[in-house]
């Protein structure tokens, strides 16, 4: 299923292809702003595609991982994911943080009981 | 009723144009005291992303190079790991450009609601140039911070906060590489973990219903569709959990109270 990984000039034009679209994303912006309202339909579509992108892409590093990740079971890794958030949501303010290391530090933990 | 910390969403309400106190004597003032501001939690997490980032790259086996020009010229997480992800499972150049250009539509958004804020004079060409420290961080506290202060500082003040967080995530990016080849594997483990885990609980303070009902599709087609074509999923699903939540949203949710943000 997987192809192998993109090399040679390939991986430069990639590179060079995110780069320019994401600084044409910033260009429009600027060339835009004061002239549309940011509460328009385009862009409330726009901002559900990449919140749908984001999850997409968050749900694909978690469960189908491509790599080192792949040496922890699926069970685990699930299970850090479900503690991280208990912190975060544990109090009102802000605990990006202490959710975030919870997280990072449990899966070093695991690594090395593994 | 879209809070300034939430980087995705647009603010409803833009803060009134020159209704602050005078908060800076000087432009170099407002400066420095954007690069202060940088300085604490937003940094710290943008900088523990990047480190993420560089450790993501070296496990992937990717050029160190490739890794750290992401950084510094796309300067957007979310991109830059749909753009590793794509590459390392060998994605069209087409596909991973496409993809990466979405995600980062949210810059549009982004700009839209800032650059307004600023004062007449700076609104100008060189903007074009500081669009690109325009990130979540600095895009977040640039948004609660502009109201309370003047117009014609509060260009220096994103620079100093944007640049800082610019400048700091190259060494980010680079000591995430470097950590990655030195520290034993679960160390490693530990850091590929930081990005999926920053995006997942971000997730948790999205407030509008259309955003919330997007991440879930997209939570629970990703699998489906990653099992189908890894290489189209980002796009597919993206596109269809999305216009499925805006559709949702428009149909349904809007007519009813307390739904919007």
């Amino acid at each position: 299923m997987m192809n192998t990984a993109l090399q040679g000039w390939g991986l430069w034009v990639a590179l060079a292809g995110a780069c320019l679209g994401t600084y044409v994303c910033r260009a429009i912006g600027v060339m835009l702003s004061g002239r549309i309202n940011q509460d328009s339909e385009i862009f409330r579509w726009l901002t559900a595609i990449t919140y749908a992108m984001v999850a997409t892409l968050t749900v694909r590093l978690i469960l189908f991982p491509i790599g080192l990740m792949n040496n922890v079971p699926t069970w685990a890794r699930i299970l850090i994911c479900v503690l991280s958030i208990g912190v975060m949501v544990s109090k009102p303010t802000k605990r990006l943080i202490p959710a975030l290391l919870t997280g990072t530090l449990l899966m070093m933990a695991f690594g090395f009981i593994l | 009723m879209s809070k300034a910390d939430q980087p995705y969403i647009d603010p409803s309400e833009i803060p009134l144009e020159g209704s602050a106190a005078e908060r800076f004597k000087t432009r170099s003032d407002a400066f420095w005291s954007g690069m202060r501001d940088a300085a604490g939690a937003p940094a710290m997490v943008l900088f523990a992303g990047m480190v993420g980032f560089g450790a993501m790259g070296r496990s992937a086996g990717l050029d160190g190079w490739f890794t750290v020009l992401s950084s510094i010229f796309m300067f957007a997480l979310p991109g830059q790991v749909v753009l590793l992800e794509m590459v390392v499972t060998g994605s069209s150049v087409l596909a991973i450009a496409l993809a990466v250009t979405l995600t980062s539509t949210r810059f549009v958004t982004m700009t839209v609601t800032l650059f307004p804020q600023l004062h007449d004079k700076d609104r100008n060409r060189h903007l074009y140039a500081s669009v690109h420290l325009l990130a979540m961080t600095a895009w977040a506290v640039s948004m609660k911070e502009f109201s309370s202060i003047e117009a014609k500082h509060r260009l220096s003040y994103f620079v100093g906060l944007g640049l800082l967080c610019w400048i700091l995530s190259v060494p980010g990016t680079i000591l995430g590489y470097f950590l990655a080849g030195l520290v034993p594997t679960p160390i490693t483990l530990g850091l590929v973990f930081i990005n999926p885990l920053f995006f997942l609980l971000t997730f948790t303070e999205v407030k509008p219903w259309i955003n919330r009902i997007a991440i879930s599709l997209g939570c629970l087609l990703a699998p489906i569709f990653t099992i189908l074509d890894r290489d189209t999923s980002l796009l597919t699903t993206g596109l269809i959990a999305g216009t499925i939540a805006y559709y949702i949203d428009r149909k349904w949710l809007r007519k009813r109270a307390g739904f919007i943000g």
